[in-house]
């Protein structure tokens, strides 16, 4: 058994913690959400290169929310996406526990939103290098390549959504997307259509989306589709200087007004 | 079913010119949903109005368009006439055809088509329209004046005089203003302070008026009939309740060489003071940049000569919360300094002043005692030159306009100097004399024929100084531009007057428009001087633009009339045009998901937040909530409600989309 497995049989046994979501080994190679309810499958949970996903996004999950006696064993998307939701009330303080994990494999123990907060603080904020050089294809395309890739790519969309299923910020209970009355967005799947999705969820995602790229893993069609909300995330670092998933407060670039911001027109 | 009528207006030929009325009417009697569709030529006038009233009583219409012009203009008009045939008024809409339309195109088939296209969204959204009531909302009956000049003194007495409280804040130590330190007022020449100190002591005096000195304002939240103002109160370093004022203190401050702001420079103050010896309240504060204890830890010598133990070095800023109905803004302005100026020395010649010091040496309570010394040596000046114009009226300095003052003061300095002095001369270079007022002609007509001022038309090119004396370099322009050369004892420059310091962070913190060179905007130039484009707000005297003592009690005057009369109503009456958070059955009771990121986008603090609770009081779900009688249905919160939660009264997302697909949609 090693450290995790461990500290979560201990926690379990405790009795102060009925519910650890952790990864456990999936198939060909892949990791996969676990949810423990008893310290005999402790053993189950395994933490390493291969558990990527960000699993923040069952913190709010109707069946768990309301489960106060819940651990989170967290990777640094997981980590960013609960600070993004504590900072716009989905999750609350003393909700849960997060074992997080120093760079050395120790696990480290938060407890508060505050030492979550700061815990996020010593993470890199950014894209991986791979994700930065896809940005910079894209970005050196002429207009009329970059209509063309994405018109390319999006005639592939199914609208499956699995891209706002996956996404820890999507947490409406009621899409704008199944708002019918009256229905701004259409439903079908249809080139324009998935555009208009796809284009909504990135600027719904805009000073939120924390650079995770799990809806990009999500998608069925692989399609690129992460870049659009890292896009809004580039420019929001860029021209508002705000960072989703560093602070607690709520201080959306959309939401907030600085008499510094990058907006020489409004004055 | 709906049953639409619709009203199509000529506006005598201001639709009908290049819209075809009659075709409109004809193609939107076809619309679904339209009973009764017809043209006429003044649909505002008395018939016209008629024709709506009984076409609802005769059709039993369900909704009202009225194709006419802008709903700024006649909306209240034609939704007065439903509500008197019966119709709720929110069930009538206007289609502007004309700023939208007859105005902007040229006459064609495309142009009334479009006027079709117009009628038709307009058509499809009253039929989603429903009836709506009024909102009232309690007033507030106190008003925070800021700024204690003249115009915050005026108001804050007519406000008062009216049976209301006011709150008036003054950023200095006293009130009074500019117009305290003023010598002789013109066209009369009586003396400033005679006309200004009882009025001073009466503000102090009324039981209506709560006067904070040496207060700013912090912030301000809500809306017309409701703000909440917060003050900063600076620290004095005194307790105020047991200071009598005796000035002890000051005359035991060893620091006696600080510049006096009021006496312009020309005079020096101690570091306990009142800024000058009718001020109100007569009580002092310590300036802590100049303050021996401050700077070295160590004097107290106040603290030690008080009878009364009133100094209090410890003394932090203190906060007071007002709840105010109105706001008036009289924050008044400043003058440009000398060093604004290279080619007058840029300020570091001593003798030439600008018109506030010249104030100063002419007023019987001045560091002078109204004698006219020059600053540089105590002489008395045996030529004066006056520059009217420093700075105003001159685009390459960056100050289009016209001070506006500064032609009558000019005159009255000149005046003012010969009369104390004999054998001077005064000389003034002037663009224009600009003496519009009532007596203002005759006063400067005086000041050339009676007080022989030189009056000389043309700019000055350079100030300097040649052997103890100022060489003014000018140009005579009614002299075929002849160069003109002054050797002058004194310069006295009328320099621009400018919007006072901080005023663009305090539009800011109110939310009011301001131009360019930071001075308030009125609402309507004509028609609405003393209110701003924020409701609630008013303006008064300089701080909208320079003006002379008799136009700033006016419009001081003005703006108090304008707050009492809103405070004659108990409530306000408000379009219930607002936003709403929808709500729906269990178990989702909204979808609103409490994510409370519009709280920050709201421009006017209306949102806060709202439990939904089980019989047992157990919160289910906690989301947004908006304060109908602060909302002021600006639709922020709406475009950036990632949910579609929230929904504007009258503009709902159900009726845009019909607006939207109406135009979009073929037909």
């Amino acid at each position: 058994m090693n450290n995790l497995q461990q500290k979560a049989q201990q926690l379990l046994e405790s009795g102060n913690y009925g519910l650890i979501v952790g990864y456990e080994k999936g198939t060909s190679g892949k990791a996969r959400p676990v949810f423990i309810r008893k310290a005999e499958h402790a053993s189950k949970l395994i933490f390493d290169e291969s558990c990527d996903q960000n699993i923040a996004v069952y913190l709010y999950r109707q069946e768990i929310k309301h489960n106060k006696k819940k651990v989170i064993v967290a990777n640094h998307h997981t980590l960013k996406s609960i600070v993004e939701l504590a900072a716009e009330n989905q999750v609350f303080d003393g909700d849960f526990m997060v074992l997080a994990f120093a760079e050395n494999g120790d696990i480290i123990e938060l407890n508060t939103f505050e030492e979550i907060e700061k815990h996020v603080a010593t993470l890199y904020h950014g894209l991986t290098e791979a994700e930065a050089a896809m940005m910079k294809k894209i970005e050196d395309m002429s207009l009329e390549d970059r209509w063309a890739f994405w018109e390319n790519e999006f005639s592939k969309c199914i609208k499956c959504y699995a891209c706002r299923a996956s996404c820890p910020m999507c947490y409406c209970p009621t899409c704008t997307v199944e708002i019918n009355q009256p229905q701004w967005i259409s439903v079908p799947s249809h080139t324009l259509g998935n555009l208009e999705w796809h284009v909504m969820r990135a600027m719904h995602l805009a000073g939120r989306c924390v650079t995770c790229g799990q809806c990009g893993k999500a998608c069925p069609l692989e399609l690129p589709i992460q870049l659009l909300t890292y896009k809004v995330a580039l420019d929001s670092k860029q021209f508002f200087d705000s960072v989703a998933g560093t602070s607690i407060c709520a201080d959306n670039a959309l939401a907030i007004f600085k008499p510094e911001d990058h907006e020489n027109f409004i004055r | 079913m709906a049953r639409i009528g619709v009203f199509i207006c000529h506006c005598g030929e201001n639709i009908s010119a290049t819209v075809d009325c009659e075709k409109v009417a004809k193609v939107a009697s076809e619309f679904p949903g339209v009973t009764v569709s017809v043209d006429y030529k003044y649909m505002c006038s008395d018939p016209g109005q008629n024709m709506v009233k009984e076409a609802i009583l005769e059709h039993n219409l369900t909704g009202v368009v009225v194709s006419a012009c802008s709903p700024r203009m006649h909306e209240p008009t034609f939704r007065n006439a439903c509500a008197e045939a019966g119709l709720n008024p929110f069930l009538c809409e206007m289609a502007n055809i004309r700023e939208h339309c007859s105005w902007v195109h040229e006459k064609s088939d495309a142009t009334t088509d479009k006027a079709i296209d117009i009628v038709r969204t307009l058509v499809e959204k009253v039929k989603r329209n429903e009836a709506l009531a009024p909102i009232y909302v309690p007033i507030t009956k106190t008003a925070v004046v800021i700024g204690g000049g003249v115009a915050g003194i005026q108001a804050s007495l007519d406000i008062a005089d009216a049976g209301h409280k006011v709150v008036l804040v003054e950023r200095e130590p006293s009130i009074g203003g500019h117009m305290s330190q003023l010598s002789e007022t013109f066209p009369t020449l009586d003396c400033s302070q005679c006309i200004l100190t009882p009025r001073m002591v009466d503000v102090a005096r009324h039981p209506n008026i709560t006067l904070y000195t040496y207060a700013e304002i912090e912030s301000v939240d809500g809306s017309i009939g409701n703000f909440n103002v917060k003050i900063r109160l600076k620290s004095k370093s005194l307790d105020e309740k047991l200071c009598t004022g005796c000035g002890a203190c000051i005359q035991k401050c060893p620091v006696k060489k600080i510049p006096s702001e009021f006496e312009q420079g020309l005079g020096k103050r101690t570091a306990i003071y009142v800024p000058f010896p009718q001020a109100v309240p007569n009580k002092p504060v310590i300036d802590r940049v100049n303050c021996t204890y401050y700077i070295k830890g160590k004097c107290k010598v106040c603290e030690i000569v008080c009878p009364t133990k009133a100094i209090r070095f410890d003394q932090e800023d203190s906060f007071v919360e007002v709840q105010a109905g109105a706001l008036l803004l009289a924050t008044g302005f400043d003058v440009l300094k000398t060093n604004f100026f290279p080619e007058y020395g840029y300020g570091k010649y001593e003798d030439v002043i600008d018109g506030l010091a010249f104030e100063r040496l002419a007023s019987a309570s001045g560091p002078t005692k109204g004698e006219i010394r020059r600053p540089s040596d105590g002489e008395i000046p045996k030529k004066i030159v006056f520059i009217a114009c420093a700075g105003s009226r001159d685009p390459a300095k960056g100050i289009e306009y016209c001070s506006k003052i500064c032609c009558m003061y000019t005159a009255k300095h000149a005046m003012l100097y010969k009369h104390k002095v004999h054998e001077g001369t005064p000389y003034i270079f002037y663009m224009d004399i600009r003496a519009t007022g009532k007596m203002y002609e005759e006063f400067v007509r005086r000041a050339i024929e009676e007080d022989e001022v030189k009056y000389i038309r043309g700019r000055v090119s350079q100030v300097y100084e040649k052997n103890g004396k100022l060489i003014v370099r000018g140009v005579d322009t009614l002299l075929m531009g002849q160069a003109v050369e002054i050797e002058a004892d004194m310069v006295v420059l009328a320099t621009a007057g400018i919007a006072s310091p901080g005023s663009e962070e305090l539009a800011q913190k109110l939310h009011v428009s301001y131009d360019k060179h930071k001075f308030f905007s009125e609402a309507h130039p004509k028609l609405k001087p003393v209110e701003t484009n924020t409701a609630g707000i008013y303006l008064a005297g300089a701080c909208q633009s320079t003006k002379d003592i008799p136009e700033t009690v006016a419009a001081a005057s003005g703006a108090a009339a304008k707050i009492a009369g809103l405070f004659s109503n108990d409530l306000l009456k408000r379009d219930p045009l607002i936003a709403v958070v929808k709500k729906c059955a269990p178990p989702l009771y909204s979808s609103c998901t409490g994510c409370f990121m519009c709280i920050p986008v709201c421009p006017y603090q209306a949102i806060d937040k709202e439990e939904i609770k089980d019989r047992s009081g157990n919160i289910i779900k906690t989301i947004s909530h908006i304060n109908p009688g602060l909302c002021q249905g600006c639709g922020t919160c709406v475009a950036f409600c990632k949910s579609k939660s929230i929904d504007i009264l009258g503009y709902n997302h159900d009726q845009v989309c019909a607006e939207v697909e109406a135009l979009l949609n073929e037909w």
